[in-house]
C-alpha cells in the first residue's frame, strides 16, 4: 500500500482561516516525478492549500496524506522540502547564506551531533545549484530580494527531499535565474521528486509543468494538462496567460471572466 | 590595592562573569525572534517572585525563578496560539508583575532599599549560596543555548520552515522563553531586574554591527557581555558607582563604538546595495 501511495494525497480538504473556509472540499493527488502547479488569483486559497498539505494549518474536513501517512502521524519530514512565501530570508540577527541553507538539513540531523560530511556536501550542492556558492559566507540581509528567494530554495533543496513544495518561489528572481531554477527543478523531477509549485505566473517554469490545478474561491476550478488549460484559457480575452513564458504581469484572476471550468477527470 | 583580596569582590566578579556570558547567549535568540523586549517584561514579572520569597521567607532568587519561568511560559503559549493581541496582553503581564511585586514587598515589610537591590542589582551582597545557584543556572542556560544552537537558530529564523522540518517548534519556543526567564533571575543580583534586558540585548546589537554570521554574532555578543560585566564591576568599585548601571552603560558604549565601525566595514565590502541582480528590483514587487 505504501509503495503505490501518491506522494501527496489531498481529499475533500476544507481549511478555515480567520473564521471562513479558504479552501473548500479540494482534492489533489501528486505522484512521484510529477510537476503540479497550483494557480489562482489573490485569495483563491492556493497558498492555504499547500500550507494545510504540509501540516502548517489544521483542516476541518477531508484528509491529507504524505507518502501514504496521515499528516498528523507523519514523521519523515526529511522527505519534504518546503519554500515558504516570505518577503525576506533575514531575521533580527545576521546569518550567512550557508547558515540558512544548512537549516535545511535539520530534519536529517540528530540532536547534539555535528554536521556530517553528507550534510556539508548537500548544502554545497544546493548552493551551487542556485548559483550562490560564491556568496555562501555573506549575510543574507545584504542580498537582493531575488537572491534571498534563491537562498530559501537552496534550503529546501539541501534537505534532498522526495516532495518539494514551493510557495511563490520566483518572486523577485531575475529571468536568468528563473531559467536556472527551471533546469534544477527539471533534474529533480526526472529523479522522481514530486513538485508542487504555487505561482502567480510561471515564466520559464511553464514548460516543466505536467498538470495545472486552478483554484478559484477555494475550490478547484480546473485540473488538467497545461495544453487543456491553455485551450480553455483561449476563450477568454485580453488576459496575460500565466503559462506563457513571456508573460510578465498577469496579476488579475488567472481565468478570464465568464470562463467555465472544464473538468477533465 | 587589589580588589580581588576581598571575598565579596571575588563573588561579585564571578557573578558578573556568569551573567555577562549567559545573558547575551539567550538574548541573541530573542533578538533573532524580534522579541528583544521580552527579557524586560520577564524582569517585571520576576519582581513578583522576589516579593513572594520575601513574604514567605523563602530565598527570593528561587521564588523569582519559579514565577519568572511560569510567566514566560504563559506569555509564549499565548503568543503561539495567537491569543496575545500584539503587545497589549504582554503589557498586562508586565505591569501586573511589577505592581504585585511592589505591593507584596510592602506587605512583607520590605523597604524601598530592599526593592532597589533587586531592581538595580546588589552585587556586593551576593552570598556563597547565591553564587552557587547562579552558577548552576548559568551552566544550564549555556548548555542548552549552545548545545541546541542549530535547532534554536532554525526555529527563531523561520518558524514555518522549522515546523515543516518536523521540529517541535512550540516546545523550542517555550524553552527559549524559559531560558530567558532563568537568565533574568540569575542576572537579578548583577544588573537588577530593570536593567537585565539591556545585558541580553545591547551586546547582541553591538556584535551584529560587525558580523555577518549567526555563530559569530553569538560568540562576539557573549565576549562583549563578559567584557562589559567584568569591567563594569571593576570600574564601579574603583569610582564608587553602582555596578548594574555601570555595566549597562559600558555595554552601550560598546554599541556606540561598534555601530560606525560596522558601517565602515560594510562600505569597505561594498554591500550597502546589492550590485548584481539589479533587475530583481524591478521584479521585486511581485
Amino acid at each position: 500500500m505504501l509503495s503505490d501511495a501518491p506522494t501527496l494525497h489531498v481529499h475533500d480538504l476544507t481549511v478555515p482561516l480567520g473564521g471562513r473556509s479558504v479552501v473548500r472540499h479540494v482534492a489533489l493527488d501528486v505522484r512521484p516525478g510529477e510537476f503540479v502547479t497550483v494557480l489562482g488569483g489573490n485569495g483563491s486559497g492556493k497558498s492555504t492549500l499547500v500550507r494545510a498539505a504540509t501540516g502548517l494549518l489544521p483542516h476541518t474536513t477531508g484528509e491529507v496524506r504524505l507518502f501514504g501517512t496521515p499528516v498528523a502521524d507523519f514523521r519523515d519530514w526529511h522527505r519534504i522540502g518546503y519554500v515558504p512565501q516570505r518577503p525576506s530570508a533575514a531575521s533580527g540577527v545576521p546569518a550567512t547564506v550557508r547558515e540558512i541553507v544548512t537549516a535545511g538539513r535539520l530534519s536529517r540531523r540528530r540532536l547534539l551531533r555535528p554536521l556530517r560530511h553528507a550534510d556539508k556536501a548537500a548544502v554545497q550542492a544546493a548552493l551551487t545549484s542556485v548559483d550562490l556558492a560564491d556568496r555562501a559566507g555573506e549575510s543574507v540581509a545584504e542580498l537582493s530580494g531575488g537572491q534571498q528567494q534563491r537562498v530559501l530554495i537552496a534550503r529546501a533543496l539541501a534537505t534532498e527531499p522526495d516532495l518539494l513544495v514551493l510557495d511563490e518561489p520566483t518572486a523577485g528572481v531575475d529571468l536568468e535565474h528563473q531559467q536556472l531554477l527551471a533546469r534544477v527543478l527539471a533534474a529533480h523531477a526526472a529523479r522522481g521528486v514530486a513538485i508542487v509549485l504555487v505561482a502567480h505566473e510561471l515564466g520559464p517554469l511553464a514548460r516543466l509543468v505536467d498538470r495545472v490545478v486552478v483554484l478559484r474561491d477555494g475550490r478547484v476550478a480546473f485540473d488538467g494538462t497545461p495544453d487543456a488549460e491553455a485551450a480553455a484559457f483561449a476563450h477568454s480575452h485580453d488576459q496575460h496567460h500565466p503559462l506563457d513564458p513571456n508573460s510578465s504581469g498577469a496579476r488579475a484572476g488567472v481565468l478570464g471572466p465568464g470562463w467555465q471550468a472544464g473538468e477533465r477527470r | 590595592m587589589s580588589l580581588l583580596a576581598y571575598d565579596f569582590m571575588q563573588r561579585a566578579l564571578m557573578a558578573a562573569l556568569l551573567t555577562g556570558l549567559t545573558a547575551p547567549a539567550i538574548g541573541t535568540y530573542l533578538v533573532q525572534k524580534r522579541l528583544a523586549l521580552l527579557g524586560d517584561g520577564i524582569g517585571h514579572i520576576a519582581l513578583t517572585g522576589v516579593a513572594l520569597g520575601l513574604l514567605t521567607g523563602q530565598a527570593p532568587l528561587l521564588t523569582a525563578v519559579i514565577v519568572a519561568v511560569a510567566g514566560a511560559t504563559v506569555i509564549e503559549v499565548l503568543r503561539l496560539r495567537g491569543r496575545a493581541s500584539g503587545d497589549v496582553a504582554l503589557a498586562l503581564f508586565f505591569y501586573g508583575g511589577i505592581a504585585a511585586g511592589v505591593l507584596l514587598t510592602g506587605l512583607a515589610g520590605g523597604s524601598a532599599a530592599t526593592l532597589t537591590s533587586y531592581l538595580f542589582g546588589a552585587l556586593t551582597t551576593v552570598s556563597d549560596a547565591d553564587l552557587l545557584l547562579v552558577f548552576v543556572l548559568a551552566a544550564l542556560v549555556l548548555t542548552v543555548s549552545l548545545g541546541l544552537a542549530p535547532q534554536l537558530f532554525a526555529v527563531c529564523q523561520d518558524e514555518e520552515h522549522a515546523r515543516v522540518s518536523g521540529m517541535p517548534v512550540a516546545a523550542y519556543s517555550v524553552l527559549i522563553s524559559v531560558l530567558a526567564a532563568v537568565t533574568v533571575t540569575l542576572a537579578m543580583r548583577t544588573v537588577g531586574l530593570l536593567l537585565v534586558s539591556a545585558l541580553m540585548v545591547v551586546p547582541v546589537a553591538a556584535a551584529q554591527q560587525l558580523t555577518r554570521a549567526f555563530r559569530a554574532t553569538l560568540a562576539l555578543a557573549m565576549a562583549l557581555g563578559v567584557l562589559a560585566a567584568v569591567s563594569g564591576v571593576w570600574v564601579s568599585f574603583s569610582v564608587n558607582a553602582a555596578p548594574g548601571p555601570t555595566i549597562v552603560l559600558l555595554a552601550l558604549a560598546g554599541f556606540v563604538v561598534a555601530s560606525p565601525l560596522g558601517g565602515w566595514l560594510r562600505s569597505r565590502r561594498g554591500v550597502t546595495m546589492p550590485t548584481d541582480d539589479l533587475h530583481d528590483l524591478h521584479d521585486g514587487k511581485n
